[in-house]
C-alpha cells in the first residue's frame, strides 16, 4: 500500500490527528507565553498570545466539524483562523499604532473590534458563497506584511539577531501555507496531494513557533 | 550624549533592583535611584503596587520604606526571559 492509500484510506484519522495536533501545540504557546504577559503586562506577548488562542479556537472548531456538520461552526472555524492572522501582525505593528498606551482588554478594545468586525464580515461572506476565498486572500495579505516587518526587524537589528531570521523565515513559510491553501482550493478542488501538502506545510509552520518558544524562554 | 529612553520594563527592572540591593529603600531613595521624575516615579511606584511587586512598609516611628514581594522577585528572575522574548520576536 503506498503512503497515498493509507492516507486516502484514513483521511478522517488524519484530519482528527491534524487537528489535535496543530490544537495542542497552540494550547501550549498560550500557557507559555500567557506567564510571562502575567508578568510584564507587554502588549506585544499579549496579542501574541492572543494569535494562538485563536488559532486553538480554530482548530478545536474544525475538530468538532469534523463530527457536526453545522453552519456556526464554520464561519467560527474561519472567523477564529482569520482573527490569529490579525492578532499576531498586530503583536508586530502595536508598538507603531497604540504607542505605548496599554489597553485594559485584549479582546475588547477599539481596534479589536474592527478586526471582529472584518473576520465576521469574511467569514459570512465566505459562507454565502460557500468559497474560502475572502480568508485565502485576507490572510496571504496579513502574512505578506507580517513577512515585511520581521524582516524589517531583522534588518534593523543591529546584532542580526538569527532568531529575527528565524522568525521571518517562519512568516514566509505561514505565507507559503496560505497560497498553497488557495492553490490547493482553486486549482486542484482539494486534491488529497495537495491537501496533504497544505496539512504537512501548516503543521511545520505550527511546530517552528512552538520551538521559537519554547527556545527563547529556554535560552534565557 | 544622551542614553537611549529606557523602556518602561527596563524601568520596572532597575526600581525593583535598587530595592533588592538594598532590601528595603526609603522613598526618596528609590527616587534617585530610579532616575525618573517625581511624576512619573509616583506612577510607577503605584502599579508596582497594585501588582503587587512591592509593599510599602510603615513602622511605629511613621518611617516608610519599599520592600520587594515574592512577585516582584518572580519578576526580576524572569526579567532576561521577558525581554529575550520581546526582542527575539520583534513585538
Amino acid at each position: 500500500m503506498s503512503f497515498y492509500e493509507l492516507i486516502a484510506q484514513n483521511k478522517e484519522l488524519f484530519r482528527i490527528f491534524y487537528s489535535l495536533i496543530i490544537g495542542l501545540i497552540c494550547f501550549i504557546i498560550v500557557l507559555k507565553t500567557h506567564r510571562l504577559f502575567k508578568l510584564s503586562d507587554h502588549q506585544g506577548i499579549r496579542y501574541f498570545r492572543n494569535a494562538f488562542f485563536f488559532y486553538g479556537l480554530a482548530f478545536a472548531s474544525r475538530y468538532f466539524l469534523l463530527f457536526i456538520s453545522s453552519p456556526f461552526l464554520k464561519i467560527a472555524f474561519e472567523f477564529f483562523l482569520i482573527m490569529g492572522g490579525f492578532s499576531l501582525i498586530y503583536s508586530l505593528l502595536w508598538k507603531r499604532l497604540d504607542g505605548k498606551k496599554i489597553n485594559i482588554s485584549s479582546l475588547l478594545n477599539f481596534r479589536i473590534l474592527i478586526f471582529y468586525l472584518f473576520a465576521i464580515i469574511i467569514a459570512y461572506l465566505d459562507f454565502i458563497w460557500q468559497i474560502y476565498y475572502f480568508m485565502f486572500f485576507s490572510q496571504i495579505i496579513v502574512f505578506i506584511v507580517a513577512s515585511i516587518i520581521s524582516y524589517d526587524n531583522f534588518n534593523k537589528n543591529k546584532n542580526k539577531n538569527n532568531f529575527l531570521k528565524f522568525y521571518f523565515i517562519s512568516m514566509i513559510l505561514s505565507l507559503m501555507a496560505w497560497i498553497l491553501n488557495f492553490i490547493a482550493c482553486y486549482f486542484f478542488n482539494w486534491r488529497l496531494r495537495w491537501v496533504g501538502g497544505v496539512y504537512i506545510l501548516n503543521v511545520i509552520v505550527f511546530v517552528l513557533f512552538l520551538y521559537g518558544v519554547i527556545k527563547v524562554i529556554k535560552k534565557s | 550624549m544622551m542614553g537611549k529612553k529606557r523602556e518602561r520594563l527596563e524601568v520596572i527592572k532597575d526600581i525593583l533592583e535598587a530595592i533588592m540591593k538594598n532590601r528595603e529603600i526609603k522613598p526618596t531613595r528609590l527616587l534617585y535611584a530610579s532616575n525618573l521624575s517625581p511624576q512619573m516615579f509616583k506612577g510607577y511606584v503605584h502599579e508596582l503596587m497594585s501588582k503587587e511587586f512591592i509593599k510599602l512598609n510603615i513602622d511605629n516611628k511613621d518611617k516608610k520604606t519599599f520592600s520587594l514581594t515574592d512577585k516582584g522577585q518572580e519578576f526580576l528572575q524572569e526579567y532576561r526571559v521577558i525581554e529575550n522574548f520581546i526582542d527575539n520576536f520583534g513585538l
